[in-house]
């Protein structure tokens, strides 16, 4: 259980109350990991691929990943995750408002691990993200090996 | 394009109609005058034809009156030479042919005021004669003629001969005159004939050309008129294609438009619900604490705090609450209604009877608790069209009508189709508490309701059934009074042909 305290969350989310909400209901899951936000593509795709904190040069994480951002889609994010050698294996879970049956198969497509779509009925919401909580504190998460 | 005055057309046509019918009455004209022209020369012609006979049957009968003068007047003088009897028989026979002849000659020309004072005088000449040789005659029988007074007898003839020669030549000049005065006649008529004819062909040649000309003219119009009509439909089918085009874009464009638009706006809901959980939890908290701080420390609280925290501060979270609610509620039927529109449709043959009693199983347990029937009258017709959206269509009417039944009579639903060309018209008629008329519109527009708001609703149902109607190339309407059931009216393509598919 110990090298799961090690996975950091990286969060890209462009509304603020959302990413609280989902912070919060993560917490109360008892998911104490470190949550990292934010709220552009940008400076996401910055922190993945370059930061030294960054999943690609330091140790295993895990993306929630929203489609809708201000600066680009979160799906070219996904596929720009997943087309990497090293951020491949990272599990990317998709947390959007976006319920068409042609955008989750294209995020499956792209190698997307879980798709949810945020329930608006904010007591379905909190379940889901309690349930992703649990679902975190189980899965195993693949070390990723900085490339020497 | 070149665009000739559309009242053209007609005006000219009344005008080709009116020179046509005057050409026809024109050579008509001319046909008859000429006609009327050839007849009447043909009757001068048998005029003259008959008048040309008769002068030579007069000059004909003066001259066989000659003959038996002559005749009789040699006989005579043989006689009187040498009186031989059968000289005397000649003269008999000769002289006994006069008067007839002169009769037939008088008869002939008995029309003719100077020829009869001619022939009465011939009579008289030829009398005179007559009594002269009879005389002559006589003595010659009687044996009493003298050398010298039967010289004198045989002349005694003469001049009256000379005589009756004059007057006979007079006769015959008389005869010519008149055959020269109707030659004159004839040719003038002829002249007439000859005139009356050419003006007939002149008209006759002026109204061919006429009638030619106006024909060709017009034929050029008729072209011309048909290549313009032509162009026309060939624009018009263009523009129509165009504007099929314009318009499916457009709606494509509403329909992703209310999507992302609908789309949007949930997420702010969801932190607007979100929070407002965590504010009624919070709520919760701090009324529990206040509980506890009037419990163990009555002098802490004030009245403001408690009521803070048990009744405005629940209050206006379930305000917020239910409006949210409410909001959620509104967006997901556009959002519903444009997922619909984006929906590829797919024609099946369909079974509307037994869609009818899937609906009616469905709605199985609410009818039998209200005491309500649903019935389907007659065979409902065959139709291919897209199953979901048929069945979406009939269950939302179907259920309208029974949530709308009068509470004062037992419902009654009924069900009707029919087939009308190449359109299936199926009737959802009920006996319930009906429709204001003011509303019959209303009532199809998104989030509109009619009569006491006593249902739960949000104003979506027929909206929905009205888009899905068009989409299936059909139409609804609705017949209704306050209190009188309401008939709604679907009409609905046989075959649905070209499904459109917004996202081509």
């Amino acid at each position: 259980m110990n090298s799961h305290h090690t996975v950091s969350i990286v969060m890209i989310e462009d509304d603020e109350g959302h990413a609280r909400l989902i912070e919060k209901n993560i917490r109360r899951a008892g998911i104490l990991n470190d949550i990292t936000h934010f709220t552009d593509g940008t400076s996401a795709l910055g922190f993945l691929f370059n930061s030294p904190d960054g999943p690609a040069l330091n140790g295993p994480a895990l993306v929630l990943l929203d489609l809708n951002l201000p600066d680009m889609s979160g799906i070219d994010i996904l596929a720009r995750i997943k087309a990497d050698e090293t951020l491949r294996r990272t599990p990317v879970v998709v947390l959007t408002t976006t319920d068409d049956k042609v955008e989750i198969q294209r995020c499956y497509d792209l190698g997307c691990n879980v798709y949810i779509t945020k329930p608006v009925d904010y007591e379905s919401f909190a379940q889901a993200i309690r349930q992703l909580g649990l679902f975190l504190s189980v899965i195993q998460v693949p070390e990723v090996e900085p490339e020497s | 394009m070149a665009r000739s005055d559309p009242s053209s057309s007609p005006a000219s046509h009344d005008q080709l109609r009116r020179t046509l019918i005057r050409c026809l009455a024109v050579g008509f004209g001319s046909l008859i005058l000429a006609a009327l022209a050839t007849a009447w020369l043909t009757k001068r012609s048998r005029e003259h034809a008959a008048s040309v006979t008769h002068t030579y049957e007069v000059e004909g009968a003066i001259a066989a009156l000659r003959i038996p003068i002559w005749r009789s007047e040699a006989a005579r003088r043989g006689y009187m030479i040498t009186p031989n009897p059968a000289v005397l028989d000649v003269y008999r026979d000769a002289s006994g042919q006069l008067m007839p002849t002169l009769d037939r000659l008088a008869a002939l020309t008995r029309d003719n005021m100077r020829q009869r004072p001619r022939t009465a005088r011939l009579r008289a000449l030829l009398t005179q004669l007559e009594a002269i040789r009879a005389a002559s005659i006589r003595m010659v029988g009687d044996g009493t003629v003298s050398e010298a007074s039967r010289a004198e007898s045989i002349d005694a003839s003469v001049p009256i001969l000379l005589e009756i020669n004059r007057v006979a030549r007079a006769m015959v000049a008389e005869e010519q005159r008149l055959l020269a005065i109707r030659a004159a006649r004839e040719a003038q008529s002829l002249y007439a004939f000859y005139v009356a004819l050419t003006v007939a062909g002149v008209f006759l040649i002026i109204v061919v050309v006429l009638t030619v000309v106006t024909l060709t003219r017009y034929t050029n119009d008729l072209r011309a008129s048909r290549d313009q009509l032509r162009a026309l439909a060939d624009s018009l089918e263009d523009t129509v294609q165009e504007r099929t085009a314009d318009l499916s874009r457009a709606n494509h464009e509403i329909q992703r438009f209310a999507y992302i638009v609908s789309h949007d706006l949930r997420a702010p809901l969801v932190n607007v619900l979100g929070f407002t959980s965590e504010l009624e939890a919070a709520t919760q908290v701090l009324a529990r604490f206040v509980d506890r701080v009037e419990a163990e420390a009555p002098v802490l609280v004030t009245r403001d705090a408690v009521a803070a925290a048990r009744d405005d501060l629940p209050e206006a979270i379930s305000f917020i609450r239910s409006s949210t609610q409410k909001m959620d509620r509104l967006i997901n039927a556009i959002l519903k209604l444009s997922r619909e529109g984006r929906r590829v449709i797919t024609p099946e043959p369909l079974d509307l009877a037994a869609i009818v009693a899937d609906i009616r199983a469905t709605l199985h347990h609410h009818i039998d608790a209200i005491g309500a029937r649903i019935d389907v009258n007659g065979p409902l017709p065959a139709i291919a069209s897209d199953r979901l959206a048929i069945e979406q269509i009939l269950s939302n009417l179907i259920e309208n009508a029974v949530k709308y039944l009068d509470q004062g009579r037992p419902g009654r639903v009924v069900v009707r189709g029919r087939r009308t060309n190449d359109h299936v018209a199926l009737e959802i008629a009920d006996n319930g508490r009906g429709i204001d008329p003011r509303d019959h519109q209303r009532i199809f527009d998104l989030f509109r309701r009619s009569g006491v708001q006593d249902q739960p609703g949000e104003g979506i149902g027929l909206a929905h059934v009205r888009a899905l109607v068009h989409r299936l190339g059909g139409r609804i309407e609705v017949d209704s009074r306050l209190g009188q059931g309401a008939t709604f009216r679907l009409f609905l393509p046989t075959t649905l042909t070209e499904p459109r598919n917004p996202r081509s």
